[in-house]
């Protein structure tokens, strides 16, 4: 289950982002990171290898697989896309609270 | 939805019968995930109301989903309660609801259909990963799924615990988590897809006195919830959405039925002494305390063997033992002044407890199992152990240990036993220091061994499910191959004679426990009294339908069928000879054995 809402172009702000998630990104990370996705209107994907999905649908992130130490890729594209950027990668880098590696 | 109504053609179907009984009523799926889901269309003109269908039935499993969360909040605490939100995220994922209508509205499939592709397909990501943390979450998206399908089907019921109506439960399997906690007055009867005769759902059965009925793989696609069926745990007939004439057919038979087996507990004061006067012990086969009191209601005398692991299945870790030590003082105390025959924790093959992790075994029955199990997991089996030395100052009871194949299995335990005695008298608890101790001869290598074992021990207990699975190599749960699975095979014969032989020159007691004992009716006890077993075991309502065969026949007689049958290499030339012995001897016991109801 894993559709792209817009066409994604070199355009869009984009960030690298690695899991250093013990557990990698659990079903619950996946609700944590939908969660601070819905704060924003713009579209989120995130990528991973090359594999791009809705980073709004907690069951698309889940069935992601990010395991620890995957590199996964941030895609934003819309109005508040520099917050929200701002916001999961720092999301990511906080290890989701659950403590860092 | 599913019509209530049965407006189609009745169907007959025929599977293995594993419980004798008929039942009469409405279908209730269990394990509905695991059935192939209908994947009738719809008319075009039905699309808006099946959408509307699935947002309501997402509605209700949001509720459903609170209450728990709400519960969760109350037993556990906050924190615990929050698992819920991951599920209600799932209920609301756009992409889930987004995919799903467009099946309906572009493929034409019925809600329940569309949502299973959809997740499937996401669960589908989930087996490929390497990552087991992260594909062990996929059983909480299983879970929601399960629960919207529910909805949608309109049978709330989450599973078989919480059943609440009268129902015939059918399910693929029926796992022991499957049955524990069920209630016996809702459920009429078990009818799955695979299984044999000593498959769990099948021991359960008998042990409730419930029919059932397995090995019936097509039928499974064919139910539906609520439809109206027939059970006929007797000959294995299933009949699906049956005509008025059958349902009467079959009320008529249930009536003769049920006289039968009042008849039978007039028995229940006298003792199980054959023609000749050789007498037997009979004993009740218990897996839970409610049941202590059918064992006396049917005219047993003790428990020949009480089944331990269902205590720990049901729980998300091992009991402490205080909690089992309660738990067994009030069994011998309900039994006494009769004995009661604890086996040690059989955990294993198809009854995993969820608290055991990394189990991935490609044989589990020949596998991490019985006293392999507790041999590795001392902790488990030494507070297991003091719990019934402690409840052995409250009554009679014995100690056996399941699955033995070396002989240094039964030292190492013996050993234990020994180390918590003295423990236990260190720290000043009241025990009995003499509680005689056991084990079930229920592999090959135990029987060939058995003339050893019988120096070390107090007693043997014939596991005849096992012994028979393990002799003649057949996987007990495999409807494939259940026509290999065979208790009346001379090769059983020939090791349960050898077995009792080995217990009689060291002067041991010997027992069984199996579901031998019950094998075909009278065909199946036949032997076990020529064979001068001192005690049999077998689900309490089942000890009278043995005594009424045990009183209605001489050993000697017996002992010359079992001397034939020792020579004999076929199984079909067992039964040839049993039942040619019954017709011309004791045609009185022609009833025991099953005939069919409706020859359609």
């Amino acid at each position: 289950m894993n559709f792209v809402l817009k066409e994604v172009t070199d355009k869009m702000k984009r960030a690298q982002v690695k899991v250093i998630n013990e557990n990698g990104i659990h079903l619950r990370l996946a609700g944590e990171l939908v969660k601070n996705s819905n704060k924003f209107k713009s579209d989120i994907l995130i990528e991973k290898n090359s594999e791009q999905i809705n980073g709004k649908s907690i069951l698309s992130v889940a069935s992601l697989g990010a395991e620890y130490g995957s590199e996964l890729t941030i895609i934003v594209n819309g109005q508040d896309e520099n917050q929200a950027l701002d916001s999961l990668v720092k999301l990511f880098e906080s290890g989701f609270s659950e403590g860092e590696k | 939805m599913f019509s209530a109504k049965n407006t189609e053609k009745e169907m007959i179907f025929n599977g293995i019968p594993v419980s004798p009984g008929i039942a009469i009523g409405e279908v209730f799926v269990a394990n509905l995930d695991e059935l192939s889901l209908s994947d009738k269309k719809i008319d075009k003109g039905d699309v808006e109301e099946e959408i509307r269908k699935f947002k309501r039935a997402l509605k209700q499993t949001e509720a459903e989903l609170k209450n728990i969360k709400a519960k969760l909040a109350r037993d556990i605490g906050e924190d615990h309660a929050r698992i819920m939100d991951t599920h209600l995220m799932i209920l609301d994922d756009s992409t889930m609801i987004k995919e799903t209508e467009d099946y309906v509205r572009t493929e034409l499939g019925n809600a329940a259909y569309a949502l299973d592709i959809v997740l499937n397909k996401t669960l589908e990501s989930f087996a490929s990963m390497d990552d087991q943390y992260l594909s062990e979450r996929a059983e909480d998206i299983h879970d929601v799924k399960r629960r919207i399908i529910r909805n949608l089907l309109g049978q709330a019921q989450e599973g078989l615990k919480d059943l609440r109506r009268k129902a015939v439960v059918v399910a693929k399997n029926l796992t022991p988590s499957d049955t524990v906690g069920f209630d016996r007055k809702y459920v009429q009867a078990f009818v799955s897809a695979i299984g044999g005769s000593t498959s769990h759902a099948a021991i359960i059965a008998r042990s409730h006195g419930i029919p059932a009925v397995v090995g019936l793989e097509d039928f499974t696609h064919k139910v539906r919830p609520y439809d109206n069926i027939i059970v006929d745990g007797i000959t294995g007939q299933v009949i699906l959405r049956p005509e008025k004439s059958t349902v009467k057919l079959y009320e008529d038979a249930r009536r003769r039925f049920a006289e039968m087996e009042k008849e039978l507990l007039t028995l229940k004061d006298y003792p199980a002494v054959t023609l000749d006067g050789r007498e037997f012990e009979l004993s009740g086969n218990v897996e839970a305390i409610d049941e202590l009191k059918d064992v006396s209601s049917h005219g047993a005398k003790g428990v020949g063997l009480f089944r331990t692991e269902y205590f720990f299945i049901t729980r998300s870790s091992p009991p402490s033992e205080e909690v089992q030590y309660r738990y067994y003082k009030d069994v011998v105390k309900e039994m006494a002044p009769e004995c009661v025959i604890f086996r040690t924790l059989d955990i294993g093959g198809d009854k995993i407890a969820d608290w055991i992790t990394n189990v991935d075994e490609a044989n589990p029955f020949m596998g991490w199992r019985g006293i392999r199990f507790t041999l590795s997991r001392k902790d488990i089996f030494r507070s297991q152990l003091r719990a019934i030395y402690r409840a052995s100052a409250h009554g009679k009871l014995k100690i056996m240990f399941p699955m033995i194949s070396v002989i240094e299995e039964v030292r190492a335990a013996k050993q234990i036993c020994g180390e918590v005695k003295e423990d236990l008298l260190k720290e000043r608890y009241k025990i009995n220091e003499d509680v005689e101790i056991g084990v079930m001869i229920e592999t090959p290598s135990a029987v060939a061994l058995a003339p050893h074992i019988a120096k070390e021990v107090d007693f043997f207990s014939i596991g005849s499910n096992d012994l028979v699975q393990y002799s003649l190599a057949v996987d007990r749960g495999n409807s494939r191959i259940s026509y290999l699975y065979d208790p009346l095979h001379p090769v059983i014969i020939r090791f349960i004679q050898d077995t009792v032989n080995a217990a009689r020159e060291e002067g041991i007691k010997v027992g069984l426990c199996g579901e031998m004992a019950v094998s075909e009716g009278a065909l199946g006890v036949l032997p076990l009294i020529g064979m001068g077993l001192d005690e049999i075991s077998a689900p309490s309502y089942l000890i009278p339908e043995i005594k009424k065969i045990i009183r209605s026949v001489t050993f000697d007689e017996t002992r010359t069928l079992v001397k034939k049958i020792l020579k004999f290499s076929t199984p079909h030339e067992v039964r040839e000879l049993l039942s040619k012995y019954i017709k011309e001897k004791r045609s009185e016991l022609t009833e025991f054995i099953p005939k069919v109801a409706l020859d359609k």
